[in-house]
């Protein structure tokens, strides 16, 4: 690399000369403003982006929820029909979670992970905003199909065509979150068209391409979390001195890699049957649905601790910070974590006890779910033995932790019931189901997730949220969510269906979903305080240091907000929890004599991921509209295609670019000790 | 510890470079994509022995259908390619870049000739009756292969690409070489895929007495 005028170290970005990449253009390294959120390439920045879009969703998935409460507010009700209350827990399940907590817990993974292993950047900066851009294109594409939706409602598309010629007209996904086929797939012979007869409208296509685009998403920023972890840890970072949230990051994206693929070639083969007539689930040519299930579960079950495990690796982060005690077995939370991931793929047809497997698998997926409670015992046992005789201190992240602790046993603890596939024979597709995932989604995940939003915000912003507001959204939560849950468990024992718009009256279940929806009201108001004290403290928040909290990891190491680079210099570490055990004078941190005057080396900006993610959003919205026979849209497909090709094809033609960027010199900034004297164990 | 950072040439914690690591992050993953769709193709080749039934309504065994010496030929032809990649990969190393540029046109001419045997066999089963919608054998195989294949054609658009760049005088050194490896690393692994789909869908219609997994099913149509 020549060091040009563009390459010579420079204070701020502003300050670089004008440079033209390998292709031609010219870079946007010095873009300030929209333009600079668009094409960065900053892990911090992708994850501020990943986060607010992240917690965008958490509230439109919300405002679903809260339209199905309403609904089962009272017997025999009709705020929505049938048809609407179909999409409605469908678009909920889909938004929550592939909206709502992956691209959160990606938020922290793309904030936490390069600032707790000591590095400057991932492995692969442009990919990382690529992972975030496609997954903007796939949401974007499945909440569209709301669009047409109320479009189709408002009456707008009466006079085309091809909306006289749909048979079904839900727009929005209608399946359920895993789209059982046949429902979700074709029966009978294909047309001339190549077209089966389907049972369900374009929603199904949304959703389809919707999660394709999603997937391919997740799966590249799996590939590049692996690699930045494996790959760029600092020098005396060794696994065993990993943070507990870049151990949990490091499994949940090797699932990621692993169980994505059955999903993606389910959904390759669902996509065959609906648009070319195929007969991957078409009962009436032979097709066996139950494969559906399977190819789904394989992914599902997974994917639960694909959702699960990034909240305890956070949970295990603020836990020794606020009990002043090193985090209790911190090799056998890492090997649990580890085990969960490994025994994860080996429980997916205990989703399937009621299909019929037969006496032996069924056994075999009962014992195997039975012991998969056990890692994730002992986990719990860890951070029990870790707040065990611990000078606790109560902070909003702290009651939020240990609320997750609570929560998730009791998910837990109906989990290992549904093991017993006698007992699971009853509680299958009741609200019993729907009580036990949301005690591990909502009361685990999520309260996971809030601790983890109220314990770095100070990092991300450096400024402290509002304590009162955050105690108070806090205690909403936790009560709103069991006065809306717990109940549950006992509608679900008492014959109250899932996925059901509506009940009679006289089958006493009138009282508790009453008590449901109001519980549910209550939890709504307390995320959206929450969130809201949340966007409140980014701007407004009270500034505080880089340590508000006595923190243990490198991250706390650096101001507050972190700057471009991360670390001026670069550090070297030599025990776990260095930089706890260096505040204390344990001399555990030295710093290398990079950076400073000569500068460290920055990535260069680029347009070329968005262009990529484009191309997906062209994709995605041409697909399902191919699908409703709106004509040309075969074209669009192609041409977002092309769009992507261009994109990835400029991307690397441009080269990786990079310019150097000057830091403070070694010892100017206090909490970067400059001592050169690293003890090692 | 005084040199000035330069990450492109940083040494990794590992010792493996970012984009090799990365290959076989995605060939892992490759791995269970393929796995699925092998899976599938294979589960239903068990519970549907007797093959597919064509357009006039007559009963079709697979081994009638298949033309097992011109798929073995392509297959060949496809390991040949996995061996001028291995010698294209060894000549970037060394620095040949002209050799580099044989070895890949050679890489891209098996390439294309496979390709070509797969659009030549698929329009022919396709005029034999075996179409993606008229059965279950159809639908996974078409897809199976047919994924395989456009495997097989971004490898052949990802070395065209490289083979025009390496005219741009700046395909080279440590760098270049690294990145015609992680595309030999793809390419290989496409080649070994199809080793175990040729084994998988071709080969297991001839095993047993009489056919598939010796069900008994006649040879003749």
């Amino acid at each position: 690399m020549s060091h040009d005028s563009h390459h010579a170290p420079v204070a701020s970005k502003l300050d670089l000369a004008p440079e033209r990449s390998d292709l031609g253009l010219l870079r946007p390294d010095r873009k300030t403003g929209w333009a600079d959120w668009l094409t960065t390439v900053d892990h911090k920045k992708i994850g501020i982006m990943y986060g607010a879009f992240a917690m965008l969703f958490f509230l439109v998935g919300g405002v679903e929820a809260l339209a199905i409460r309403t609904q089962l507010a009272r017997p025999d009700n009709d705020f929505v029909t049938a048809r609407m209350y179909n999409q409605l827990f469908t678009m909920h399940g889909t938004t929550m979670i592939f909206l709502g907590v992956m691209p959160l817990s990606a938020a922290f993974f793309n904030f936490l992970v390069p600032l707790q292993i000591g590095a400057r950047d991932v492995a692969f900066p442009r990919l990382n905003a690529f992972s975030l851009w496609t997954f903007v294109a796939g949401a974007f594409v499945l909440n569209s199909s709301w669009l047409f939706e109320f479009g189709h409602l408002a009456g707008w598309f009466n006079n085309f065509a091809w909306h006289k010629s749909l048979v079904y007209t839900d727009f929005a996904p209608a399946n359920g979150w895993f789209s059982y086929a046949p429902l979700s797939g074709t029966v009978g012979q294909a047309d001339a068209a190549l077209h089966s007869p389907r049972f369900t409208g374009v929603g199904t296509d949304f959703w389809i391409i919707g999660i394709q685009i999603l997937g391919i998403a997740s799966l590249a920023a799996s590939f590049n979390f692996i690699c930045t972890i494996i790959n760029m840890r600092a020098k005396g970072m060794t696994m065993m001195r990993l943070p507990v949230f870049t151990w949990m990051t490091l499994v949940t994206s090797v699932l990621i890699i692993l169980a994505f693929p059955a999903i993606t070639v389910a959904l390759i083969e669902l996509m065959f049957d609906r648009q070319f007539g195929a007969n991957f689930f078409n009962p009436s040519a032979g097709g066996q649905p139950i494969l559906w299930q399977h190819l789904f579960w394989i992914f599902g079950h997974p994917e639960v601790y694909i959702l699960v495990l990034p909240a305890m690796g956070i949970v295990s982060e603020i836990l020794p910070t606020f009990s002043g005690k090193a985090l209790f077995g911190y090799p056998i939370i890492v090997f649990s974590g580890a085990v969960i991931g490994f025994l994860g793929f080996a429980v997916w047809s205990h989703h399937m006890f009621t299909t019929g497997l037969g006496a032996v698998p069924t056994a075999a997926f009962a014992l195997l779910t039975m012991a998969i409670a056990v890692p994730t015992g002992v986990k719990i046992f860890n951070w029990l033995g870790t707040i065990w005789g611990g000078k606790i201190r109560f902070t909003p992240p702290m009651v939020l932790a240990l609320g997750f602790i609570w929560m998730f046993m009791c998910g837990g603890f109906s989990g290992v019931m549904h093991s017993a596939a006698p007992a699971d024979a009853q509680q299958q597709d009741s609200y019993f189901v729907i009580a036990h995932f949301h005690y591990v989604l909502l009361g685990g995940v999520l309260l996971g997730l809030m601790a983890g939003l109220y314990f770095w915000f100070p990092k991300i912003f450096g400024r402290m949220p509002n304590a009162g507001v955050a105690y108070l959204a806090s205690g909403l939560v936790i009560l709103g969510f069991n006065l809306a849950f717990g109940p549950m468990h006992y509608l679900g024992l008492a014959g109250q269906p899932r996925r059901t718009h509506t009940y009679h009256a006289g089958n006493g279940w009138e009282t508790w979903n009453f008590v449901a929806t109001i519980g549910a009201f209550i939890l709504g108001i307390g995320v959206f305080l929450a969130f809201a004290n949340l966007v409140w403290t980014a701007f407004k928040g009270k500034k505080c240091g880089s340590d508000p909290w006595g923190g243990r990891t490198l991250e706390w190491s650096l101001s507050s907000p972190v700057a471009e680079y991360n670390f001026a210099q670069s550090p070297v570490i030599a025990a776990r929890d260095a930089y706890f055990e260096d505040k204390h004078g344990g001399r555990r941190i030295a710093y290398e004599n990079d950076g400073g005057e000569a500068g460290v080396h920055m990535p260069s900006q680029s347009w070329m991921p968005l262009v990529a993610g484009f191309g997906f959003l062209m994709i995605g919205l041409g697909m399902p509209m191919l699908s409703m026979g709106v004509p040309h849209m075969g074209w669009l497909v192609i041409a977002g295609l092309t769009v992507m090709f261009i994109g990835i094809w400029l991307w690397a033609l441009e080269g990786p670019g990079g310019y150097m960027l000057k830091t403070p010199a070694v010892g100017a900034t206090p909490s970067q000790p400059a001592h050169q004297s690293a003890t090692t164990h | 510890m005084s040199q000035v950072s330069e990450p492109a040439h940083a040494p990794t914690s590992t010792g493996i470079e970012h984009k090799k690591l990365i290959m076989w992050l995605f060939l892992a993953s490759d791995c269970m994509f393929f796995g699925t769709l092998i899976s599938t193709h294979l589960l239903y080749r068990k519970l549907y022995p007797t093959g597919f039934t064509d357009a006039e309504g007559h009963q079709r065994f697979i081994q009638n259908l298949f033309n097992i010496e011109l798929t073995s030929f392509s297959t060949f032809i496809l390991l040949m390619s996995s061996f001028l990649m291995a010698l294209a990969v060894s000549a970037m190393h060394k620095g040949q870049i002209k050799s580099f540029r044989r070895n890949v046109l050679g890489v891209i001419f098996f390439g294309l000739i496979f390709l070509g045997c797969q659009v030549f066999e698929f329009t022919h089963f396709f005029h034999q009756g075996l179409t993606i919608q008229n059965s279950v054998f159809g639908s996974t195989f078409y897809v199976l292969t047919g994924t395989h294949g456009t495997h097989v054609a971004i490898g052949i658009l990802w070395l065209i690409l490289l083979y025009f760049y390496s005219f741009t005088g700046k395909l080279g050194g440590h760098v270049g070489a690294l990145d015609v490896e992680v595309a030999g690393l793809y390419w290989h692994f496409v080649d070994i895929v199809w080793i175990i789909i040729f084994t998988a869908v071709y080969l297991v219609e001839y095993l047993g007495p009489s056919g598939f997994w010796g069900t008994g099913l006649p040879l003749t149509k």
